[in-house]
Order: structure tokens, then sequence, then C-alpha cells
């Protein structure tokens, strides 16, 4: 067992070093953005991440999966199109059938679900099938906007990307459903391998937690341990493979730690790890080139912004390449 | 909140390795200081203002050990070594008086004064009511106390004892402060702290 292990490590290694850049047959990277609260910039924030992406010479695919009236064109600066993702929500056309181009290399997009006059029905909707209609799509990088919909049905989706990242805006209301969020997330993971009558006890007893009429400490560890019918795994999983959090907005000195700061609650209040990856600071360029349709890091390459946003792919991409070789 | 084995890992309260480098400990402090006081939007709806005092507190001592070379050695000691330690030999006054220990014998100077009692001398201080800096003095040296060594054992500046037995208030910080100094000197000659201190800021006052 051991050996085998170690021997694929080897492989991936050498896999690793000999694709420089290029897709070799290798299943995409697949990042998913999400977050608590709309009108954070998740939309901008999964915009710049695959133009800083591209620029690093990277084959890169944004999908919209804002069911809400995406605009991820407009964060792009292109015209919305006709092709969108009703067309494979719909099963009209496969995921490879609506991906457009723009006039950025080695950047796609599958636009967003934009015309809303059509009620929508999702009750069809298969997310295990698009997941791996995602992973056969022959890109470096797959960007998925997760909008603010209905998250249950993007759920397991949002399990199996690469990456998960969460981004909070610096306000109170932002940072509040972000910690509602992990929340859910936490809650949604372990419902999966726990017996219902289990489970309904755990949510009373967070919901006791929350209200502070617990007598003792609460802790995820110790209580998952001591209850029949859950186990600690999918939490240890959560640990290992923690969620990551950005912060977009920044606009004072004071607020620049307030990523750590929001991974210390979690730490302390959870018992859950999560990565903060860095703050992208409050910059007035950017909406005034998405009035411009023209994308910021586009329009104004050396604004800090761009800086910000690279130090974040490099860190997000560096620390998989650790993970693998490790 | 804290898991309550967690509550004496100050690796723990500050969510470090046990392996950080001194400048880790000091940035983790900082950060964790920032996000428990004062009015951090990151604790909003989670901490209670109680609770985040408590957290805070604990930081605090966790960095008292922690962020002090000696400290956190003697600490590691007990945490990291074979012999596993109680929870009780981890705590903050624990250490800390570990470290007394160690200091002391360091110095080695703990060599006892002796005066010869004088009787009448003594009825005098009993009956005193009126403190004045001269008759502190007075005590102090008929218990053949030196200065610099009573500023050693009550830490504050021999400066301020002296300015304090010539009642100089120019050379004296805030009254608060000079009455804290009153108490410590007479708790030091066995005198009764409360007593004269208030006699003595009585004047100081004036």
């Amino acid at each position: 067992m051991n050996k085998v292990g170690l021997s694929q490590g080897v492989h991936m290694e050498l896999v690793n070093k000999t694709a420089t850049h290029s897709h070799q047959g290798k299943a995409p990277e697949i990042w998913a953005i999400n977050s608590g609260k709309g009108g954070v910039g998740k939309t901008f924030i999964t915009s710049s991440l695959g133009l800083t992406l591209s620029k690093l010479n990277y084959n890169v695919l944004i999908v919209d999966l804002d069911l809400s009236g995406a605009n991820m064109h407009t964060a792009l600066g292109l015209k919305p199109s006709h092709l969108n993702m009703r067309h494979f929500l719909d099963e009209q056309k496969s995921l490879s059938e609506i991906v457009i181009p723009t006039p950025f290399p080695k950047l796609s997009y599958i636009q967003g679900v934009w015309d809303l006059w059509v009620p929508f029905d999702l009750s069809k909707f298969d997310e295990f099938k698009m997941s791996a209609e995602l992973k056969k799509l022959k890109y470096d990088y797959i960007l998925v906007d997760f909008g603010v919909g209905p998250f249950e049905k993007f759920f397991n989706m949002f399990l199996e990307c690469d990456q998960r990242i969460v981004v909070s805006s610096p306000e109170p209301t932002s940072i509040e459903k972000t910690y509602r969020f992990i929340e859910s997330y936490i809650c949604q993971n372990l419902k999966s391998k726990a017996t219902p009558e289990a489970y309904h006890k755990l949510i009373n007893t967070l919901r006791d937690f929350r209200h502070n009429v617990l007598d003792n400490p609460f802790s995820f560890k110790s209580y998952l341990k001591e209850n029949d019918g859950l186990t600690l795994e999918p939490f240890n999983k959560l640990n290992r493979e923690p969620l990551k959090l950005l912060i977009n907005g920044i606009r004072s000195q004071s607020l620049m730690d307030l990523g750590y700061s929001m991974k210390s609650v979690c730490n302390k209040y959870y018992g859950l790890n999560v990565d903060y990856i860095g703050h992208i600071e409050f910059d007035n360029s950017v909406w005034q080139s998405v009035k411009n349709m023209e994308p910021v890091l586009i329009a104004q390459p050396f604004t800090p912004v761009a800086g910000q946003f690279l130090s974040i792919c490099k860190y997000l991409a560096d620390s998989k390449e650790i993970q693998v070789a490790a | 909140m804290l898991a309550s084995n967690s509550r004496f890992n100050f690796y723990e309260v500050l969510e470090l390795n046990t392996n950080s480098a001194q400048h880790e400990i000091t940035t983790a402090y900082e950060r964790a200081r920032a996000t428990y006081s004062g009015e951090n939007p990151a604790i909003y709806t989670i901490f209670s203002e109680q609770e985040a005092r408590e957290l805070l507190t604990l930081i605090e001592e966790a960095y008292s050990i922690l962020g002090n070379k000696t400290l956190r050695n003697i600490y590691d000691q007990r945490l990291l070594g074979n012999n596993k330690s109680n929870p009780e030999d981890l705590t903050y006054e624990s250490i800390l008086s570990a470290s007394r220990l160690i200091f002391n014998e360091a110095k080695g100077e703990n060599k006892k004064i002796v005066y010869v009692r004088d009787e009448a001398f003594e009825k005098e201080i009993a009956e005193q009511t009126q403190w004045t800096g001269v008759f502190l003095k007075k005590v102090r040296e008929y218990k053949k106390y030196p200065i610099e060594r009573l500023s050693d054992v009550i830490k504050v500046n021999p400066f301020y004892i002296k300015a304090i037995e010539l009642e100089e208030p120019t050379n004296l910080p805030a009254p608060v402060f000079v009455r804290g100094y009153v108490m410590q000197i007479s708790k030091e000659l066995g005198l009764d702290a409360k007593t004269v201190a208030d006699s003595y800021m009585k004047r100081f006052n004036k």
C-alpha cells in the first residue's frame, strides 16, 4: 500500500516538472469561488483570477454559475452572448459547445444564465454529471463562480473542486454571512456521513452553542468522537483541505489583518482550519474600468490590485504543487 | 470556546506550532490581540464581549510566557518533555514561580538583614499617626534597609524612594503611583501599609 502511494507521488512530481504550463492529458484544476453574501465581488475576483492565470500562460476557462442574472461578461468587458449556461442546463448542448472565446489570450468563458424571463427549473439538474463533464474539458484551470443561487443544488460540485475560495468583504454584514456560510458548509459535510437522528441532535446542540446555553464548551472534534451515529472523518477532511478565505475591498490599513482575525475566530469557535489567502484592496480603477467595459487588469496592468491577484494565484498554485510533491 | 485541555497550551492559544520562531510568536500575538480587543468586526456575532475579554486574558498570558525566551524554555520543557506534565504545571503562575526560583538562585543575594531592636523606637512606631517622609526614612535606617536593596525588592526606582523620603512632589509621578510606592515601602518595612499610605498621602496632597 505504502509503496504504491510513494511511486504515485514520485510520478505526480515528474508530471508536474515536465508539464510546463501546457495541458498534457492532466485533469484541469478546478477552483470554486463562493461567498456568504452577494455583492462582495465574486464576479470581479473570478474574472481577475482567470485573467491573472492566463497571463501566467495557463489555459483558463471561467464558468459563470450565477443563476440570478449573471454578469461575468460585463466584468470581462464583453457583450452578452446568446450562448449561455441555460443551453447546458436544458440539456441542449454540452459544456464544450457553449464555451465562448475572449479577446484575451488563453482565456475563455461560459456565460451564466442571462435571460431570466423564462422561469428556471433545476429539478433535473445533476451536479455530478456537470462536475464530471467539467473535469473532461481541456484546460489547465477552470474557475467556477457559484453565484448566490441555491447552494444545496451545487454543494457536491463545490466539494469536488480542487480549491474552494470564499470571498468576504470587510463589512460586518458580509463577515457575519461568511460565518453562516462556513457553519452550513460544516454541517452539510457532516450530514452525508451521519444518521438522521444523530445529525438532528448535533443541530440542536449547535443551536444551544450559538445561544450560549451550553454547560460545557463545544468542540466539533470531541462532540463527533463522543456521540454515536457521527463520524469524525468529514470534519478532519475539512481541516486537511481547508476553505480559502479571500477578503475583497479593503479600504483601510486597520482592516489589512481582518483575514487573520477571521481565521482565528474559525479556529477558536469551530475548531476549523481556514486558510487565509490574502486581501484585495479597494481600488477606484476597478469600477471605473468596469464602466469603460475593460477589465482592470488589462486597462491598468500595474495597479496594486494586479500584484495582489498575482500573489494569490501563485500561493494557490504553489500550495497545490507542494501538496502533490509531498 | 476553547476545550479545557487547550486552555494551557499556549501554542494553541496563539495558534502556533511548537517550533515557531520568536518573531512569529510576536506577530501571532499582535494579530490575536487585534482580533479580540476593541471592536473588531471579525468577532461580531460570534464572541460576546465577556468571551472576548477572557480570550484576551489567555492571549496575554500565553504571550508573556512564549514571548520571553527564558519562560518559554521552562514551559517547553514541561509541555514537550518526556514526563507528562500536569495541567497545573503549565499555568502562567506556575511557570512564573519556577522562573523566580532560577532567578533567585542565580543571584544568591538573599542575606537576611539584622538590626538591633530598640524597644523605645518600636513603641514610637506603633504610636505614630503622622507619617512623614522623614519618619519613614528614620524607620528604614533603624531597620538597616539600604535604599538600593529596597528598590531591587519592590521594583521602584531609588530616585523615587529618596523623593518620597524627602517629600519632593516635583520629583514624583502622579499621586496614585506615589501611594502605591508608599504602600510597597511600608509593607517591606513591616509597617501597616494602609495606615501609613493614608496618612502620608493626606500630607502629600496638601
